[in-house]
């Protein structure tokens, strides 16, 4: 037994992928939202902590050098006065919190400013001493410009690190968005090839199905689906076939009824004559030959009275199957009424129809036929011939009835051509 | 029509209040013969003068930033922080250190610059007290003195808190100046004093008797930013007090109001 394969419901397809692409949404979006976190944190903090401190830094190495120019004057100044001024800025520059906080700084400045002081000291007594000192003084005036400047750098370079943090978040998070917009390219890719699959090609196959959906055709064929809709529209298409197959027999069941004579299975007048009609215009487009007939039974009143309507009916089955059996498949025959039978000879002259038509006579009225009480009988046949390959159907059958007259007329069983004129 | 020009009149003085509000702004003085006696600034030639108009200026360009009418008084240390607290001015300019006992009192501005403290003192006094101490003077070392300070300065607080295990007598004055006139007339050996202002009266003592004594602190309460207070409840005006003091900052203007009063930019 062969196994069934799994179907899934078309909405329920749909909601998980719709469930797993929102998921992944959410998933890309939170890791770009954490390194968008990561990024507006280093600003903040860039801002906020990094970007004071460097001002604090280049305030300090200002101080600093405020201090080493201060200095500077005291050496230069021509009084005391002057001296003691530029003595009280460097104390008071070098008592500065931005300096007292900076271990180094702080340093430098106590030295600085006692170096100073005992050199205002000694210059009170001796200016002379300002000379002595002044060697010294550029050693403190260097260490301080050393400072200045490492306190730069560092400041610099904590704007350096903390940039660089940003840079390297920045770069991650566009590598991350990268990756996030291939996996959602591809998630996207997976969701077309799976609907190609699973729901657009199976829709195509059926719509050329159902496009091509013919009773002359077997009923169509699909492959194996998925989505219990597709599978159910497709069960829907093969039913539909099997309804117009059945109903196309019906059909043709109710055209034969329409079409033949009950009693003898031959065509009955009317789908005769339009038959006829049809074949006629179709041979005389092409200027080909056509010949018609009308056959009547002969004496069959008389078997009528004689054996009754079921042995008059008998003899009619019997001598249609004959009609059936001797004529051409290409010739038409129907039951014109009572025992008068209506023929029809497509590509065929006046000649070589009634070469058919006397064989055919020879034929029927050599053949016996059983009625139903057992006894045997033959009847004979009076046919007239017309043609009809210049003329309406009604023209030339009118023409054959003269003829079939004409036959009777003198003595029956006999085949008689109707004149070309009247 | 007459409706409309009411209209107009109601808003005009409403934005007129908004935008124009009085405010009693307290300044602080060095000392008190820098007040008339009808309350204005006489600061020229009086010690710490140049620190005076310096807060001076720097408490009237504040109040033309936030856009406000301003009363100024001009008080002594004390008297500042006790008046914002009870509500008689809503600006204290007295380059207050940030404490937490004053902080439930009173409200912070964003800083306005930086300070620390140091001794003053004659360097004759200084060497006296070396050679009992045995090493050189400092805030640390410091024993069996008698220390000036203001008088509900932040000196003065940490002078309190370390007299008695030290010996120290602390000398409480009402402005530096007074400190800084114990020293002069022998009442105190040191004062503690706000490097700035300590800066400004040694270095227009013509006496030139007195200097920094030890190294600065900045530590026990003694430094770092200094500060505009203004009443607890008054959070709009902090906002825009704020928003003024980082305009000053950023487009120099407090800058160069210092430099007008100092030989030297430090913040």
């Amino acid at each position: 037994m062969p196994t069934r394969p799994e179907r899934y419901p078309a909405n329920r397809v749909f909601a998980m992928l719709a469930a797993a692409f929102a998921l992944l949404f959410i998933f890309v979006v939170v890791v770009l939202a954490v390194d968008q976190e990561r990024v507006r944190q280093s600003s903040e903090r860039l801002q906020q902590q990094t970007v004071p401190k460097i001002i604090r830094f280049q305030r300090l190495a200002r101080n600093l050098d405020q201090l080493r120019q201060e200095g500077e004057l005291v050496f230069s100044s021509d009084t005391p006065e002057g001296r003691q001024q530029s003595l009280y800025l460097v104390m008071l520059v070098a008592s500065h919190p931005s300096i007292l906080e900076h271990p180094q700084a702080a340093a430098a400045a106590r030295d600085t400013e006692a170096f100073l002081s005992e050199t205002g000291r000694l210059a009170e007594r001796d200016p002379a001493m300002l000379k002595l000192q002044r060697a010294e003084w550029q050693q403190f005036s260097k260490r301080l410009n050393l400072l200045v400047d490492d306190i730069l750098v560092e400041g610099a370079n904590l704007a350096t690190a903390d940039l660089e943090d940003v840079a390297a978040a920045m770069r991650l998070t566009r590598f991350k968005l990268m990756g996030a917009t291939v996996l959602l390219g591809g998630f996207l890719l997976l969701l077309m090839i799976l609907l190609k699959r699973h729901l657009l090609r199976p829709l195509e196959k059926i719509d050329r199905a159902l496009s091509s959906l013919s009773v002359d055709r077997p009923a169509p064929e699909f492959p194996d689906v998925r989505l219990a809709e597709i599978h159910a529209v497709e069960e829907a298409a093969k039913r539909l076939h099997d309804v117009m197959v059945s109903n196309d027999a019906a059909r043709r069941e109710l055209q034969l009824l329409a079409n033949r004579d009950d009693l003898t299975g031959l065509m009955n007048r009317r789908h005769f004559m339009e038959s006829a009609t049809t074949e006629l215009r179709r041979a005389q487009r092409y200027g080909r030959p056509t010949a018609v007939a009308l056959g009547d039974l002969d004496f069959f009143k008389s078997l009528n009275d004689t054996y009754g309507h079921g042995a008059g009916d008998a003899v009619l089955r019997s001598f249609a199957e004959l009609l059936t059996e001797s004529l051409r498949q290409s010739d038409l025959v129907c039951r014109y009424g009572g025992e008068e039978f209506a023929f029809l000879f497509p590509e065929s002259t006046v000649g070589q129809a009634h070469i058919l038509v006397e064989r055919f006579r020879e034929h029927c009225a050599a053949q016996e036929i059983l009625l139903p009480d057992g006894l045997l009988v033959r009847v004979t046949l009076s046919i007239g011939l017309a043609d009809a390959s210049n003329c309406p159907i009604e023209v030339a059958l009118q023409r054959a009835d003269l003829a079939l007259y004409e036959a009777k007329r003198l003595g029956r069983n006999r085949v008689i051509v109707a004149a070309e004129a009247g | 029509m007459p409706a409309f020009r009411s209209l107009l009149v109601v808003a005009a003085m409403f934005s007129g209040a908004l935008q124009a509000a009085d405010l009693r702004v307290a300044v602080v003085v060095q000392d008190v013969a820098q007040v008339s006696p009808q309350g204005n600034l006489v600061a020229s030639s009086t010690p710490a003068a140049d620190l005076v108009a310096f807060t001076d200026e720097l408490a009237r360009e504040i109040c033309r930033r936030i856009r406000s009418r301003c009363a100024f008084s001009y008080v002594t240390f004390g008297e500042i922080l006790p008046g914002v607290e009870d509500g008689r001015f809503d600006l204290g300019f007295g380059n207050f250190l940030r404490a937490p006992k004053r902080e439930k009192r009173v409200a912070f501005s964003e800083p306005i610059f930086r300070s620390a403290s140091r001794l003053v003192g004659s360097p004759a006094t200084a060497r006296a007290f070396a050679g009992k101490l045995g090493q050189a003077v400092n805030l640390d070392n410091l024993r069996g003195a008698r220390v000036a300070a203001m008088e509900g300065s932040q000196q003065q607080a940490f002078l309190d808190t370390v007299a008695a295990e030290r010996e120290l007598t602390v000398v409480a004055t009402a402005t530096t100046a007074g400190a800084f006139d114990a020293l002069r007339n022998g009442s105190a050996d040191f004062a503690l004093l706000p490097i700035r202002t300590g800066y400004a009266l040694i270095s227009h003592d013509k006496s030139r008797r007195f200097g920094f004594v030890g190294p600065a602190v900045a530590d026990h309460g003694l430094g770092d930013t200094v500060h505009i207070i203004l009443p607890r409840q008054k959070e709009a005006l902090r906002r825009s007090l704020n928003q003024a003091i980082a305009d000053i900052r950023a487009d120099g203007t407090g800058h160069r109001i210092m430099r007008r009063h100092f030989p030297v930019n430090l913040d």
